[in-house]
C-alpha cells in the first residue's frame, strides 16, 4: 500500500467509507479503522505515537533480540487482571450523536429546538471533549498540535516557526492497519488469535479465538487494533479482503477522493525478516526496502512458483504501484518504522510551500522558490524525518528532492517557463531520469483505477492448501451455522 | 483376599454401636461412672421399660412435652438441660444402644465408665499449658484443630478467636465443674466439632490442661467482642491500604490518559500563553 500524502485533500471520505462499511455497529462506534490526521497534531488516540506512554511495538533488548515494550511472558501474569498499558476512552474520544427527535418533539417554546448530543456508551447527554479529528486542520493547536511527538527533536525556534503567521503548515495522515511484516499485535495475543494471512499478509483477529486480553491494543504501537466492549473481541481493519477476494479495492482506497491511494502485490523475503527489524534505526529504512523483492528478477520468480506464490500473483506484483514507489523510485516511506514491526503502507512525503516572514505588511518569502525549495519549507525535514526515517533525514530530502525535481520536468515540459537545464540538473542531482519522471508524474496525476490498484486474483481455493488438505476441508466446511462474534469462550 | 474383606466390614459393624455410644452419648453419659450432665445409665433397663427408652431416646423432646412426670423428673436432674436427639437415630439404633447399655450394665467395669478424670489440683503449669494449647501454640498430639481456631476467650490478644464457636470464658461454669467439661472434651458431641475431633480425640493430659486453663478464665468476664471486631476491621483495612500503594508502586508506570493532562496542561497555561510564546 501507498498512500501520496502530496495529493491527500484531508476530506476524511475514506473514514466516512470504512465507518458505514465495517464499524457502524454497536461496540464499534469509536473505532475507526481509516482515520485521517492533521500533522502536526496528535491524532487519534492522542499522542498514539509517544510510546513512552503508550508502550507500543517492539525494543531492541540488551543481548541483541526484539522485545515487546508492553509485554512478556513473564509480565503477562502480575498483568493477568489489569492490562497496565490500555488506552482509555478519552484518549479515543467518547462516541456520541445527536438527539434528533427532539428537532420533531419538542415542546412548543420561545426558542428553536436543539438536537443535543448525546453519548453512544451510555445514553446521557454529553458535554462533547473530544472526537477522533478534534485536532483536525489545526484545530486546538496549542493543546494538540504543539504536543506532537514527532516535534520533539525539532529546536524553539523551529517549533515556533511551525504556529506563527505566514508560516503555519500542516499536512493530512490518513492511516490504516500497516499490515506489518513483524506485527507486534499478532505476537503479543495470548490467545493465538492474529494471524498473518499467508497468501496476501493481511493481519487479522479471529473473532473465534479472542480472548479480550487486549494485548494487541497495548502492543500496536499504531494503534490501529480496537476492543468492541460490546462483543467482548478485539477488531482491526481488515483491509476489506471480502471486497479483495473479488478483485474490488478495499472502500477506502476506492473511495478515496484524491485518489491518493495506491495497492499492489510486494513479494520479500520472509527469511530476512527479523535480521531486519534488528538493524540499527538509521538503517532501518533501507533495511526494509531490502526485504523487497524484484518480481523480474527470474530468480526470485522461480523461488516464488517453487513456494506456491501463483503466477497471477507474481504477474501483478510485477505491475504493481507500490513496487514502483517504494523500491523503484524509492520515494514512498514506512511510517514510525523505529518502532520495528516493518509497516507494509508506505507514505510518499508531502510537499510544503516555504517559510515566510512578515514585516509591516509586506510578506518576504525565504526563497523564492516558493514551493520549491526543500530545505526551507514550511514542514522542517526533521519533523518529516520522525515520521518517515526514523529520525533521519537522508531518505526523506531524497524522496522530496525527487518530487521536486519531476516538478520542475514537468514544468519545463508542459509549461516552458522555467529551464531545461536547470530542470534537467535538478533531476541529476534527485538521482531521476527523464523517463522515471514522466512515469512518476503519470502514476501520480493520470493514474487510472487500473494504475493504482492492482489486485491479483486471490485463490482463496489454493490459500486453503497452506493449511490443510483440500478434501478434508471439503467435508469440514459449508454454510453452517453463522453467527457474529460473542462474549465468553 | 474376599473373606478378609468381609471379615473386616463384620468386624466394623460390631464396632458400630460402641463407636456410636462415644461419640454421641458419654459426654453426657456414663455406664457405671456417676452422672455428668445427664444421669448414668448403668441398669437403666431396669429402672425403665425398653418401648419406653426406645421413645425416649428417639425424640426426648416429645416425650417431655407429652408429661411424662419420669422425663421431667430427668430435666429436672440436669438442671433444664433436654436430652437432644442423636444424630442419625433410629429405632434400630436405639434398639442396638439399649443392648449395649445391657451388656455393658452387667460388666464389673464398663469401657463407658468414663474417663480417667484425674483429680490432681490444678497447677499454675497446667494453666499455662492449657493457654498454650487453646491459642494452638502447642499441638494437639492427635491434630485435632487448636480451640482459638472457632473459640475466643478473655485473654486472647487483639485480633480475639474464631467467632464459629461461642466464647469459653465461662464454660467451665455453664458445664457445671470440672467433670462435665472433661467429658464434653473427650467426645465434642455438637455437629461442627464432633467431625473434627471424632478420629482427632484429645489425650488425658490435654484436657487436664485444658480443664485448668477453664477454670481459671471462669473467674474473668467474658471478652469484649466488640472491641475485636472493631480491631479486625481496622487491620483489615490498613493491610488492604497498604497493598494498594504497594500495587501503586509496582504498577507506576501505568498508562494514565494523555489527552486531558494535554488539555488542562493547556488550561492551566492560561489563554495568552500561546500567544506570547508565538508574537
Amino acid at each position: 500500500m501507498v498512500f501520496h500524502l502530496d495529493k491527500c485533500i484531508g476530506c476524511h471520505t475514506c473514514s466516512i467509507a470504512c465507518k458505514n462499511v465495517w464499524t457502524d455497529r454497536r461496540g464499534a462506534e469509536y473505532m475507526w479503522w481509516n482515520n485521517v490526521e492533521t500533522k502536526p497534531g496528535t491524532g487519534y488516540p492522542t499522542k498514539w505515537e509517544d510510546q513512552d506512554k503508550y508502550q507500543g511495538g517492539w525494543k531492541l533488548n540488551g543481548s541483541g533480540g526484539l522485545d515487546i515494550r508492553s509485554t512478556s511472558k513473564t509480565k503477562i501474569v502480575p498483568n493477568i487482571f489489569h492490562n497496565p498499558h490500555m488506552p482509555g476512552m478519552d484518549d479515543y474520544y467518547e462516541p456520541w450523536t445527536y438527539d434528533y427527535q427532539n428537532l420533531f418533539n419538542a415542546p412548543e417554546g420561545s426558542d428553536q429546538p436543539t438536537a443535543e448530543p448525546i453519548s453512544m456508551i451510555d445514553g446521557e447527554k454529553i458535554d462533547v471533549q473530544s472526537g477522533p479529528n478534534w485536532d483536525d486542520d489545526l484545530g486546538g493547536s496549542p493543546i494538540y498540535a504543539e504536543n506532537d511527538p514527532n516535534l520533539d527533536g525539532l529546536t524553539e525556534q523551529q517549533r515556533l516557526q511551525l504556529s506563527s503567521v505566514e508560516r503555519l503548515v500542516f499536512f493530512y495522515l490518513p492511516r490504516i492497519c500497516n499490515h506489518c511484516l513483524n506485527p507486534c499485535c499478532v505476537a503479543s495475543c495470548p490467545s493465538g488469535a492474529l494471524y498473518k494471512r499467508g497468501e496476501d499478509g493481511i493481519v487479522l483477529i479471529d473473532q473465534q479465538k479472542c480472548r479480550a486480553w487486549r494485548s494487541c491494543v497495548a502492543a500496536c504501537p499504531y494503534k490501529k487494533t480496537y476492543f468492541n466492549w460490546f462483543t467482548g473481541k478485539s477488531e482491526k481493519c481488515i483491509l476489506c479482503f471480502p471486497r479483495l477476494e473479488t478483485g474490488q479495492a478495499p472502500a477506502c482506497f476506492h473511495s478515496c477522493v484524491g485518489r491518493i491511494r495506491y495497492l499492489g502485490v510486494l513479494l520479500y523475503d520472509a527469511e530476512r525478516l527479523e535480521a531486519v527489524a534488528k538493524l540499527p534505526d538509521d538503517e532501518l529504512v533501507e533495511g526494509h526496502r531490502s526485504l523487497i523483492l524484484d518480481p523480474h528478477d527470474p530468480e526470485v520468480i522461480s523461488e516464488a512458483l517453487e513456494n506456491g506464490v501463483s503466477e497471477a500473483v507474481i504477474e501483478s506484483a510485477q505491475n504493481s504501484p507500490v513496487y514502483r514507489f517504494v523500491k523503484e523510485w524509492r520515494i514512498a516511506l514506512p511510517p514510525h518504522i523505529e518502532y520495528r514491526t516493518l509497516p507494509m503502507l508506505f507514505y510518499v512525503p508531502p510537499m510544503s510551500p516555504v517559510q515566510a516572514s512578515r514585516s509591516e505588511d509586506t510578506i518576504t518569502h525565504s526563497s523564492d522558490n516558493l514551493f520549491h525549495d526543500i530545505d526551507e519549507s514550511r514542514v522542517p525535514m526533521k519533523f518529516l524525518a520522525s515520521l518517515f526515517g526514523a529520525g533521519h533525514e537522508g531518505v526523506v530530502r531524497y524522496a522530496l528532492a525527487k518530487q521536486k525535481a519531476v516538478r520542475w520536468h514537468r514544468r519545463a515540459e508542459t509549461v516552458g517557463d522555467v529551464d531545461r537545464e536547470t530542470a534537467d540538473r535538478m533531476l541529476r542531482e534527485a538521482d531521476c531520469s527523464r523517463e522515471e519522471a514522466d512515469a512518476i508524474y503519470r502514476l501520480t496525476s493520470l493514474c487510472t483505477f487500473e494504475d493504482r490498484f492492482v489486485i491479483p486474483p486471490m485463490h482463496r481455493e489454493q490459500a486453503i492448501e497452506m493449511m490443510k488438505e483440500p478434501h478434508e476441508h471439503r467435508e469440514e466446511a459449508g454454510f453452517g451455522f453463522v453467527g457474529g462474534p460473542r462474549r465468553g469462550l | 483376599m474376599l473373606l478378609v474383606l468381609v471379615a473386616g466390614t463384620s468386624s466394623v459393624r460390631a464396632q458400630d454401636t460402641p463407636d456410636y455410644y462415644r461419640q454421641n452419648c458419654l459426654n453426657c453419659h456414663t455406664i457405671g461412672g456417676g452422672r455428668l450432665t445427664g444421669p448414668d445409665l448403668k441398669d437403666v433397663t431396669k429402672r425403665r421399660d425398653t418401648e419406653w427408652l426406645i421413645n425416649f431416646l428417639q425424640n426426648p423432646k416429645s416425650v417431655v412435652d407429652s408429661g411424662d412426670p419420669y422425663a421431667a423428673k430427668l430435666v429436672e436432674e440436669s438442671r433444664g438441660v433436654v436430652m437432644p436427639i442423636a444424630p442419625g437415630m433410629t429405632r434400630y439404633r436405639a434398639e442396638q444402644l439399649i443392648r449395649l447399655i445391657e451388656a455393658e450394665s452387667k460388666l464389673e467395669k464398663s469401657q463407658f465408665q468414663g474417663v480417667k478424670i484425674s483429680n490432681r489440683p490444678f497447677t499454675d503449669a497446667d494453666r499455662k499449658n492449657g493457654e498454650a494449647i487453646f491459642v494452638g501454640i502447642r499441638r494437639l498430639k492427635n491434630g485435632g484443630t487448636a480451640c482459638s481456631a472457632c473459640h475466643s476467650i478473655y485473654n486472647l490478644p487483639a485480633l480475639g478467636g474464631g467467632r464459629l464457636g461461642p466464647d469459653l470464658t465461662r464454660v467451665y461454669e455453664r458445664l457445671k465443674g470440672r467433670q462435665a467439661l472433661s467429658a464434653w472434651l473427650m467426645a465434642p458431641a455438637t455437629e461442627t466439632m464432633q467431625p473434627i475431633f471424632r478420629n482427632r480425640p484429645l489425650e488425658a493430659e490435654e484436657i487436664h490442661a485444658l480443664a485448668a486453663y477453664f477454670e481459671e478464665a471462669a473467674r474473668h468476664s467474658e471478652s469484649d467482642a466488640s472491641t475485636a471486631r472493631i480491631t479486625f476491621l481496622l487491620t483489615g483495612l490498613a493491610i488492604a491500604t497498604g497493598v494498594i500503594f504497594v500495587f501503586d508502586a509496582v504498577w507506576k508506570e501505568r498508562f494514565r490518559g494523555v489527552r486531558r493532562p494535554l488539555v488542562e496542561d493547556s488550561v492551566s497555561r492560561g489563554p495568552d500563553s500561546h500567544r506570547e510564546k508565538t508574537s
